[in-house]
């Protein structure tokens, strides 16, 4: 069976502080993420993009509302599931300090199989690196890498335990638009060529045109919706959103 | 500067503990042991001020034999002084005194007292006197020969009550008395933990001495003249042929006070040796908090550097912050050391040895020497930090993450070598001739040397010891591994008072090791018989003399001969001579005669040692005058030649040379020849029989008794083992540090793995193995070292008799053990601090 959807939240809200100081960072948020499709998160800063990311991978606590990812109910989960369920259920991109300076590339890639004890497929594993072209490159160490190939290399650990969703926290903020260009495209092919699912917060309109939808999100709500966007849509879409 | 310095203090609380927790636990071992060596001293001034507090005069005789290691022994005088001095005017009532070898046997038969270990055991004279230690607390004194007192403590010990019958074991062999009174003295039960058994004077004479003779006179004055006329009343009184003289009660008192202060001052100075070791290993933790806390603000003083401050402005923030470092930590190093003294004494007390309570003694020149000490250390730990710190590139601040420096100069590397050649050059030479005093310098330099180098052999030695915890733990073990690694000054450092210390104990049982397989060596060589009674009273008592003479009349025994040792002087200085029984000693015990045979050995001869002979160009037949503890002079002469001068040394001579004499001799083991066909059950049994009759000495078979002989070390091994856990509990506060401030500043990085999917225990795991890793690095490194160090004083005792090197392998892997150990208990508060780490905050980028 395959579910249509890889991970969703239902009515999940986030609030900091109590009484008069209360924030609500998340205000019932409810969304779903399609298996197979590359979803962006956009919103101005404050708007919650990426407290709705941590929510829903389970690196953050919602004060209310539910999520699912693979069919698994994180919110019942104690630490140690969490944990688990990260490292086999998840990849992570982040904007910058992605990878452990004391490992090669190579075990980079591979260290959410290495922590599980898993040796993982290795076909698969082979087909990512070949996609993010990093062959040369396995036996360096994050030092002896650019910023360009950390990033690729990030990507490649985030798919290499076959994931049913990735989370990307604005992957390209540290890059030049060619080299965050790149790494987009390496993002597209993972979806298109992979039949991987992405999830990516950006605010970069040219960034969330590689999706196939985006999310938009402000106030801590879900402001609206852009399926198959080009930079100019989402430019367009923001304007109308009152930016 | 100094504003922010202090700002920079108080803003971190947690940096300025984990700072002055190595300056704290090495500055409280200086002053705790300080604290305590004034406290025992003043403890046991106080005691003997109370011992002779009524005592106005004390005569004794000018007749004393002084040897090695502090033993005196002085002459006796006879008893009919005692009336002599009685008669004087101002006098007003006096004591005759015995201070002898007395052990109480118990109701299980077993002595009273741990033989050798403990406190003495003794014998003397209970009386009516003014100026007595004792006063009866329950019943009366002695009086006859059938009767004994006895101490509280050891009554206590013994479940003895008025009217028991008690079996006592002195120099006339053993005998069972009725005690008719228990005595108490001041307000201890017994002093020291001592035991004390009391008799009237002439059964003290007869039992304990000789008869005719005391130690010395106790005197009280009527108050009619000044304790100074009162001695020299007396003084003139006695006759001077009688070679005696009259101390006041204020003399005898200093001399006394004097005589255990010197006796203290060795255990005091073995104590402050091992706490300045600590401290200098201190002082590594020190040096090393310093480094990382400065390379963690790397950023915050390249900012101070680009808005303007001076290299010199940074370096004196960072001095300040060391100085108020180390006086906080010495202040409360102080205080705890002051806690640690009374620990040391409850230790005491709790091993039975019931001091006066007197109070603490806290001298002010302790309270000086730790602040300063600490101070001095702290700073001088710090000095190299804060020189680097000043350093650091305004440009340094622009950058992502504070990375301590890890480039490796070539100069360290041939700096290191260069010590290390130097040092062994400089032990080549001594073991090719040159004089042993350069030895110290030679391991100094090596040790440096090594620890030159340390950041250099630090990576690859610690990827060598994690290559099992990668294979053992997968992903997190090569972490760990790499982690151990990334910064090899850092390991270098954490692991450096480790490495000593492991090299002290290792050196320690090298040499122990050593000295065992040589003793067992000459006591396999020369105990030719089959069981040994032994006693381990170390020149106080023995065994009685006749024990060897009564085994010798039972018929399971071929032969059995006593050997004892004897306090004379020769040439005006104190020497030892093994006594022996020429009759019944060959066979059983050998010497090694190359001249001369057992008979000739005499009342009027002498054998010497081969090296003895060669060394003063003695021959057969010279003479040699040897003054006996009561004054008498004997002209022997040489009569044989032996080689194995181990345990008879220079000199041997026959019991027979004091049977005539008021001085009295042990035998210190009796040793046994079985008659073939005896079985070893039937031995046992008989020779056991024997021994219980004297309530003294064990028996041990061959085997046991030469096990114990060079087990003998162990007890000396264990004090030095235990001062040195000092040192090791540095070493582990300072891997504790070392590994909080690495997790602190790898917070990113933990973040990442937890969210990436690594577990909580899989962080502890790794944190583990870094601890072990860089535990196991000092120790290795520590263990090369030690067993260097170890040869090299073996080599330089060659003289005293040392021959053979043994490698202590039982020692080695014991030690390796620990550092896995200890390196796993270091981790754990580190560890646990990592799975703590926020995890959004690490990962989230500001």
């Amino acid at each position: 069976m395959n579910n249509p959807s890889a991970a969703t939240a239902t009515n999940v809200s986030k609030i900091y502080g109590h009484g008069d100081s209360e924030v609500r960072a998340l205000d019932n948020v409810s969304v779903q993420f399609e298996t197979g499709k590359f979803t962006a998160i956009m919103g101005p800063s404050g708007s919650g993009k990426s407290t709705l990311m941590h929510c829903m991978a389970g690196l953050d606590e919602m004060t209310q509302g539910s999520v699912t990812i693979a069919d698994i109910d994180i919110a019942s989960l104690k630490d140690k599931d969490l944990t688990k369920l990260r490292r086999d259920k998840i990849g992570f991109v982040f904007q910058s300090f992605n990878l452990v300076p004391t490992l090669t590339a190579d075990e980079n890639i591979r260290l959410p199989l290495l922590l599980g004890n898993n040796k993982g497929n290795e076909e698969w594993i082979q087909k990512v690196i070949n996609t993010v072209h990093l062959q040369d490159r396995l036996t360096h160490r994050p030092s002896e890498l650019s910023g360009g190939q950390q990033q690729r290399v990030a990507v490649a650990r985030a798919l290499s335990s076959e994931p049913a969703i990735v989370f990307a926290d604005e992957p390209t903020g540290n890059l030049d638009s060619t080299t965050g260009n790149e790494i987009l495209s390496f993002m597209r092919k993972a979806v298109d060529e992979l039949g991987q699912t992405i999830v990516m917060v950006t605010h970069d309109p040219v960034s969330a045109s590689y999706a196939d939808r985006i999310v938009f999100l402000k106030d801590g709500k879900i402001a609206g919706e852009l399926l198959n966007p080009t930079p100019e849509l989402v430019l367009d879409y923001m304007k109308n959103l009152g930016h | 500067m100094f504003r922010i310095a202090l700002k920079g203090i108080l803003g971190r609380k947690a940096r300025l503990v984990l700072t002055s927790l190595a300056v704290i636990l090495g500055t409280s071992f200086l002053s705790g042991t300080a604290v305590f060596s004034a406290t025992l001293n003043r403890t046991f001034d106080n005691l003997f001020s109370d011992v002779f507090r009524n005592v106005d005069s004390y005569v004794r005789s000018t007749q004393v034999i002084e040897a090695d290691f502090g033993a005196e022994e002085r002459q006796r005088i006879p008893v009919e002084l005692v009336d002599m001095v009685k008669q004087v005017p101002g006098v007003a009532d006096v004591q005759a005194d015995i201070q002898a070898f007395a052990r109480i046997i118990g109701k299980d038969g077993q002595p009273l007292g741990s033989e050798g270990a403990g406190p003495p055991t003794f014998g003397g004279v209970g009386q009516e006197f003014k100026g007595a230690l004792w006063t009866i607390s329950e019943g009366r004194f002695a009086a006859g020969p059938t009767e004994v007192v006895l101490d509280e403590s050891s009554a206590k010990a013994g479940k003895f009550a008025l009217n028991d019958k008690v079996k006592v074991v002195a120099q006339a062999g053993s005998r069972e008395f009725t005690l008719v009174g228990i005595a108490g003295s001041g307000d201890v039960r017994s002093p020291g933990g001592a035991t004390f058994a009391l008799f009237d004077l002439a059964t003290a004479q007869e039992f304990l001495a000789k008869p005719g003779f005391i130690d010395d006179i106790l005197v009280s004055g009527d108050g009619t003249l000044s304790d100074k006329e009162l001695a020299q009343a007396i003084s003139a009184a006695i006759p001077s042929s009688y070679k005696t003289e009259t101390l006041t009660g204020a003399e005898i008192t200093k001399e006394t006070q004097d005589q255990i202060g010197t006796a203290l001052s060795f255990f005091s100075i073995l104590l402050s040796t091992f706490s300045y070791i600590a401290l200098g290993v201190g002082s590594f933790v020190i040096y090393n908090v310093f480094s990382i806390s400065a390379a963690q603000r790397q950023r915050e003083h390249a900012l101070l550097r680009a808005i303007g401050a001076s290299k010199k402005q940074v370096t004196r923030a960072l001095m300040i912050e060391s100085v108020v470092v180390g006086l906080f930590g010495s202040t409360i190093g102080l205080f705890a050391g002051i806690g640690l003294s009374k620990a040391l004494s409850a230790l005491l007390k709790a091993a039975s040895i019931d001091l006066p309570s007197g109070g603490l003694v806290v001298p002010s020149s302790a309270i000086i020497n730790t602040i300063v000490v600490g101070l001095i250390v702290t700073v001088a730990s710090a000095w190299l930090p804060a020189r680097r710190a000043g350093r650091v590139p305004p440009l340094a601040a622009m950058r992502e993450t504070a990375i301590e420096v890890v480039a490796l100069s070539r100069r360290r590397t041939l700096f290191g070598l260069l010590l290390i050649a130097l040092g062994a050059a400089t032990i080549i030479a001594v073991t090719s001739g040159a004089s042993n005093k350069w030895l110290g310098l030679g391991i100094l330099f090596v040790f440096s040397g090594t620890i030159t180098l340390g950041p250099v052999i630090a990576r690859p030695v610690a990827l060598l010891l994690g290559k099992p915890a990668e294979k053992l733990r997968g992903v997190t073990g090569t972490m760990a591994r790499q982690n151990s690694a990334r910064n090899p000054k850092r390991t270098s450092r954490t692991a450096a008072p480790v490495l000593i210390g492991v090299a002290l104990v290792t050196a320690v049982a090298a040499l122990a090791a050593s000295i065992s397989t040589q003793i067992d060596g000459v006591f396999t060589q020369q105990f030719k018989g089959d069981y040994a009674i032994s006693t381990n009273a170390r020149g106080f008592g023995g065994l009685s003399p006749s024990l060897a003479d009564d085994i010798n009349t039972l018929p399971e025994v071929e032969r059995a001969t006593g050997i004892g040792l004897l306090t004379v002087k020769i040439d005006g200085k104190g020497q030892y001579l093994t006594t022996i029984n020429p009759a019944t000693v060959d066979g059983v015990f050998d010497i090694g005669l190359t001249s001369g045979t057992y008979a000739d050995l005499t009342a009027e001869t002498i054998f010497v040692s081969q090296k003895y002979a060669e060394n003063n160009k003695a021959k057969l037949g010279d003479t040699l005058q040897v003054t006996l503890a009561d004054a008498q002079v004997k002209t022997l002469t040489i009569a044989g030649i032996y080689e194995f001068d181990d345990i008879a040394g220079k000199y041997t001579v026959s019991r027979d040379l004091i049977k005539d004499s008021t001085v009295i001799n042990f035998d210190l083991g009796v040793y046994i020849k079985l008659k073939s066909g005896v079985s070893d059950q039937s031995a046992r049994t008989v020779l056991q029989a024997a021994v219980d009759k004297y309530g003294q000495g064990t028996l041990l078979s061959k085997r046991e008794y030469i096990d114990k002989q060079s087990g003998s070390i162990n007890q000396l091994l264990g004090l030095i083992y235990g001062l040195l856990f000092l040192s090791v509990i540095i070493a582990v506060v300072g891997i504790i540090i070392t590994l909080l401030l690495s997790v602190f500043e790898r917070q990113r990085e933990i973040g990442l793995l937890r969210a990436v999917g690594m577990t909580k225990s899989q962080v502890r795991t790794t944190v583990r193995w870094e601890s072990v890793i860089t535990s196991l690095l000092g120790a290795v490194v520590g263990i090369v070292l030690g067993v260097g160090l170890g040869w090299v004083i073996v080599y330089a005792l060659r003289d005293q008799g040392l021959s053979s090197f043994s490698v202590p392998v039982g020692p080695t892997v014991s030690i390796l053990v620990m550092a896995f150990v200890i390196g796993v208990l270091a981790a754990v508060y580190p560890a646990w601090r990592a799975t703590r780490v926020n995890l959004l905050a690490a990962i989230t980028t500001s």
